[in-house]
């Protein structure tokens, strides 16, 4: 085991390397394939943890107020995040709306919610049991949280609806932009590396305990 | 390529999950840090992608073929493809939008495609040449495939919005559960890819047992 501990394998080309310190803000690139193999944040978990309290609050006004709302011959209607994946399920698409309910509510959700968790337990050196359990999970669903390629195709439909109705942007927009951003800055602030090495270090004193 | 060995031929294996390298006769076995089960290389990592390539191929064609949704204005009917949608953008001289469209939801899934079967080409041909870059497309592919929902999340938009009656609805199309299923199997494809494989048959690799 403590032989180990001092290598790394590139997960992309395999190939055996001794672990190096890098300094904050440089990158360490495999010299084989060039994959980033890792990347130290300045004070990860506690960015972490203060990005994820942020994120906590932000979450329901962003799903659940009116990101636009549009005026046509007097009708007016508005929109949320809810709403889109309700009226998906109600034309019979429900495959499509649970795979929208998935990817911009409740994965992003679940991203605030065990980063907390993480940086919580890791902030204040507590062990869990579940550490590893969470921080596999963070690891899985960061690429299916896509609130950013929603923000696009909120732009998208702007545009195709611009010409012909009155547009009026909602209070939930403005939260789910803060929330956008809070989950763009989270995933690029959780050390990987540095957390993995945290949780074990936890998990041996938990065991000696 | 590079003097260093790869990790496997020093009978060491890297957990997929946390990064841990540990010694072979782990393998099978879960993880010391993690509790994942480790593995050599991604398990079936070959006939998992091609199985999902290959139904990505098959939905591919009712994406583009069926209405991706149908708009109703003033009592008349309209039925748009993903291409006559990007069509019907140029034509309101709304280029970039239009070329924004173009590039997340026909060049993005196309470039996945033709980008997955090469490298599945690759390791069952043994290419010799360039595996770094191989390697960047693996990366490039990864990245950009969340960026097809772009098509999926307007419609949900659109929907949630334009519910006026008769003066203006729009209804998703049957291509859209298609188009939805082509996005998250080209990126269950890229996920089940072990990039190692196209290292392990380098023949500059095989220098030590």
């Amino acid at each position: 085991m403590t032989a180990t501990n001092a290598l790394i394998a590139c997960p992309e080309c395999d190939t055996l390397l001794a672990l190096k310190d890098v300094e904050i803000r440089h990158q360490a690139l495999c010299p084989c394939c060039g994959v980033v193999l890792y990347q130290p944040r300045n004070k990860s978990i506690m960015h972490t943890l203060s990005l994820s309290m942020t994120g906590l609050i932000l979450i329901l006004p962003a799903n659940f107020l009116p990101l636009l709302s549009i005026k046509l011959l007097g009708n007016s209607q508005e929109g949320t995040l809810w709403s889109g994946v309700t009226g998906l399920f109600q034309e019979g698409l429900w495959s499509v709306a649970v795979l929208v309910l998935l990817s911009s509510i409740v994965f992003p959700t679940i991203i605030i919610v065990l980063s907390f968790l993480l940086s919580v337990h890791l902030y204040r050196h507590r062990a869990h049991r579940h550490l590893a359990l969470w921080m596999r999970c963070l690891q899985h669903l960061e690429e299916w949280a896509m609130l950013e390629v929603y923000m696009l195709g909120i732009i998208v439909a702007c545009v195709k609806l611009a010409d012909t109705t009155e547009l009026k942007f909602g209070l939930g927009l403005y939260a789910f932009v803060s929330l956008l951003v809070i989950n763009v800055l989270l995933t690029q602030n959780v050390d990987n590396h540095l957390f993995w090495q945290h949780i074990t270090k936890l998990q041996a004193n938990d065991l000696k305990s | 390529m590079t003097s260093n060995p790869s990790a496997l031929s020093q009978g060491l294996v890297r957990c997929h999950e946390c990064g841990q390298v540990v010694q072979i006769s782990l393998v099978n076995k879960p993880c010391p840090v993690c509790q994942s089960q480790l593995h050599a290389r991604t398990p079936h990592s070959l006939q998992r992608t091609t199985a999902y390539l290959l139904s990505s191929y098959i939905l591919y064609i009712p994406a583009n073929v069926f209405p991706i949704m149908n708009v109703t204005q003033m009592g008349v009917t309209e039925e748009h493809t993903i291409l006559g949608g990007i069509l019907s953008l140029i034509e309101s001289d709304m280029l970039p939008i239009a070329l924004l469209v173009m590039i997340a939801s026909i060049l993005v899934p196309l470039l996945k495609l033709i980008g997955i079967t090469l490298l599945l080409l690759n390791v069952q041909l043994r290419w010799q040449r360039n595996a770094r870059l191989w390697t960047m497309l693996y990366r490039a592919i990864c990245f950009v495939g969340r960026w097809s929902m772009l098509d999926i999340f307007m419609i949900s938009i659109l929907v949630a919005l334009v519910d006026l009656g008769s003066v203006s609805k729009v209804i998703a199309g049957p291509a859209a559960t298609a188009f939805a299923a082509v996005v998250v199997l080209t990126m269950f494809a890229a996920k089940s890819f072990d990039p190692r494989l196209i290292w392990d048959n380098q023949s500059t690799r095989k220098s030590r047992p």
